[in-house]
């Protein structure tokens, strides 16, 4: 596991576990088969596969090294879409899974660009640093999983209830937001921030209001100005992901205030 | 219907004195009952309940839920639309999963009961409803009326004319939310009352003072901050706007007799047959659920006798138009209309 992924605490993990099984929308690559719901019994698989993928992509770039003309960057895309550890980080943890598509997009434009093979080995580190990343993420949640802290996939949607639901269930939304546009599927990615606006934070503003009319107004311009102005000019997945991780603070201090709020409420009969 | 003709109507028929006591008491004060004068609730019940209102339901249905330790409460959750076109779905294909549905709009409402899918309420029930919120196939559960929320230090009062469609003429700067689903019933109504071409008309001009917001709390908030004189929104986003911001610069107008002042409901069908259906919309009805929502949510109680939201002028002093509310169900010439005027 990297340094980074350590400075993770265990309650981030156990919070943005839950954040990725409360309701599953359409996983974009394929379907979602049991292997995500025992993720220990294939610790060794995702180990081999990372493995594989490090291989598969370093001939891919091997071979723009040498001037073969026959190199089709597609395949960085067919080989990532074609390993189980694909669903397994998309199901666990979504930012480190929009980081590697981020860099495999990152090698991929380097590539058809033209650019020097430093870098594309550049790009190519960037990239084998998030997949490793991600099977150090996996292995987490597989802990977290065998102790019953993570509930098991959800393979059809599930209605967050609770205002606080909601608030979380936008969070998870808003990371496949820039897994979405790392994948560069940009119309999805803005469409998911139109309908996660419509239907999940159209529905706790109301509350919100009444308690900081300016951390409203503040979310209110990022849903409809600020994120997808990001995606529209093509800002790139850092000033993507910067968006969003502002957006998830203020996210957070809401679900807070929101939680305050229920406590206080009072009792319909 | 009149509510003194309807209960003439009931004495004559000796419908009265066939009701329990705590109903038949209910009727003759057309009021809201309290929750304990309900009979418990024992069953499996399935609710289609339609998402928006920010969990508020939720608690409703919780605390029903524990107040009536045997009913059995299964609920389905999704938009209103795709519940009302499932329910649509079911009841053509013979297959019966609901018992009810609790709908967030009318126009959803109206496309259930348009199939036939919905049992009749009895009488005693749909009496405890406000004067023009009585139906027969369905039951408003809260309100909510459309506005004019103004920014006080731009324009006063006066400068806002009382007639919807005279807002068209005027030089006003507006905000408005036309992708958002109570503006596009909104419309409905006024193609409903006014007709296609005054409609259209009405678009057009608008559209030449408009600024465009995404939904219409962004409306009531872009009019606070002075980017626009006046807006169109739900009455709700003012009144919790002004509960945060109790110095906010906005107030609420209110047009007279038009689509302009519309009151839409939130609304319940039963879809099965006996008691249990009815009995749980009466708990919807009660003192209790209709001033929670009226307290928490800030939605209009459409039963006699329960308090307002504060900041809300009183029902009795609005003239919403005389409109059977599930027309509203028709809404696609409306998206049609604002499509081709370009406001969409």
């Amino acid at each position: 596991m990297t340094s980074s992924l350590k400075k993770l605490s265990a309650l981030a993990f156990v919070s943005a576990f839950s954040f990725s099984i409360a309701s599953t929308p359409a996983f974009a690559n394929g379907v979602i088969s049991e292997h995500v719901n025992n993720l220990q019994a294939h610790i060794g698989e995702y180990t081999e596969e990372v493995q594989w993928l490090e291989e598969k992509f370093g001939g891919v770039i091997s071979a723009y090294e040498t001037k073969d003309n026959s190199v089709k960057t597609d395949a960085l895309i067919e080989y990532w879409e074609e390993v189980d550890f694909h669903s397994a980080i998309e199901t666990q943890y979504v930012p480190i899974y929009a980081s590697i598509w981020q860099g495999i997009y990152g090698v991929k434009m380097a590539i058809d660009n033209g650019k020097p093979i430093a870098d594309v080995r550049a790009e190519q580190a960037k990239l084998n640093q998030a997949l490793w990343q991600a099977l150090g993420a996996v292995k987490l949640a597989s802990q977290y999983q065998k102790q019953g802290l993570v509930k098991a996939v959800q393979t059809t949607d599930v209605e967050p209830t609770t205002p606080p639901e909601v608030i979380s269930d936008i969070k998870k939304r808003i990371d496949r937001v820039v897994a979405k546009y790392a994948e560069q599927l940009h119309e999805v990615a803005t469409t998911l921030v139109h309908d996660t606006y419509l239907q999940r934070f159209e529905g706790v503003e109301g509350a919100l209001i009444t308690l900081d009319a300016e951390l409203v107004e503040a979310l209110e311009k990022d849903f409809n100005v600020t994120l997808p102005q990001a995606i529209a000019q093509d800002k790139g997945v850092d000033a993507v992901r910067s968006v969003v991780d502002a957006m998830q603070e203020k996210l957070d201090r809401a679900r807070t205030l929101l939680v305050e709020a229920e406590k206080g409420r009072k009792d319909v009969f | 219907m009149q509510r003194r003709t309807f209960l003439q109507g009931l004495a004559a028929a000796g419908v009265l004195g066939s009701m329990p006591f705590g109903f038949a008491n209910a009727i003759t004060q057309a009021s809201s009952v309290s929750v304990d004068s309900l009979p418990k609730l024992e069953g499996d019940l399935t609710l289609y309940l339609g998402r928006g209102e920010g969990g508020l339901y939720e608690n409703v249905l919780e605390a029903i839920k524990k107040r009536n330790p045997k009913l059995n409460l299964k609920i389905r959750r999704g938009g209103s639309a795709a519940l009302a076109n499932t329910i649509v779905a079911e009841t053509r294909a013979g297959v019966k999963r609901a018992d009810l549905f609790w709908a967030v709009d009318t126009g959803s409402i109206g496309v259930v009961t348009d199939a036939g899918a919905a049992k009749p309420l009895p009488v005693d029930l749909t009496a405890q409803l406000k004067d023009g919120f009585q139906y027969s196939s369905w039951s408003p559960v809260t309100g909510r009326v459309r506005t004019l929320p103004y920014n006080t230090q731009r324009v006063s009062p006066d400068q806002i004319p009382d007639s919807i469609m005279a807002l068209a003429d005027t030089d006003l700067a507006i905000g408005w939310a036309p992708a958002y689903a109570s503006f596009q019933s909104f419309v409905t109504a006024m193609r409903v009352l006014e007709g296609e071409k005054a409609t259209e008309n009405w678009l057009k001009g608008i559209n030449r003072n408009a600024k465009k917001y995404a939904g219409e709390l962004g409306v009531v908030m872009g009019v606070e901050r002075g980017e626009v004189d006046m807006g169109f929104a739900n009455h709700y986003y003012t009144l919790r706007l002004k509960s945060g911001k109790p110095d906010a610069n906005v107030d609420l107008a209110y047009t007279k007799n038009d689509a302009g002042c519309l009151v839409n409901a939130s609304g319940i069908v039963a879809l099965s047959d006996g008691d249990l259906p009815v009995n749980f919309i009466r708990y919807l009805l009660t003192q209790e659920v209709q001033s929670y929502l009226a307290s928490e949510a800030y939605e209009i109680p459409l039963v006699q006798n329960v308090a307002q939201p504060q900041g809300l002028a009183s029902l009795d002093t609005l003239s919403p138009p005389d409109m059977d509310l599930r027309k509203l169900a028709d809404l696609r010439p409306t998206l049609n209309l604002m499509r081709k005027v370009g406001v969409l």
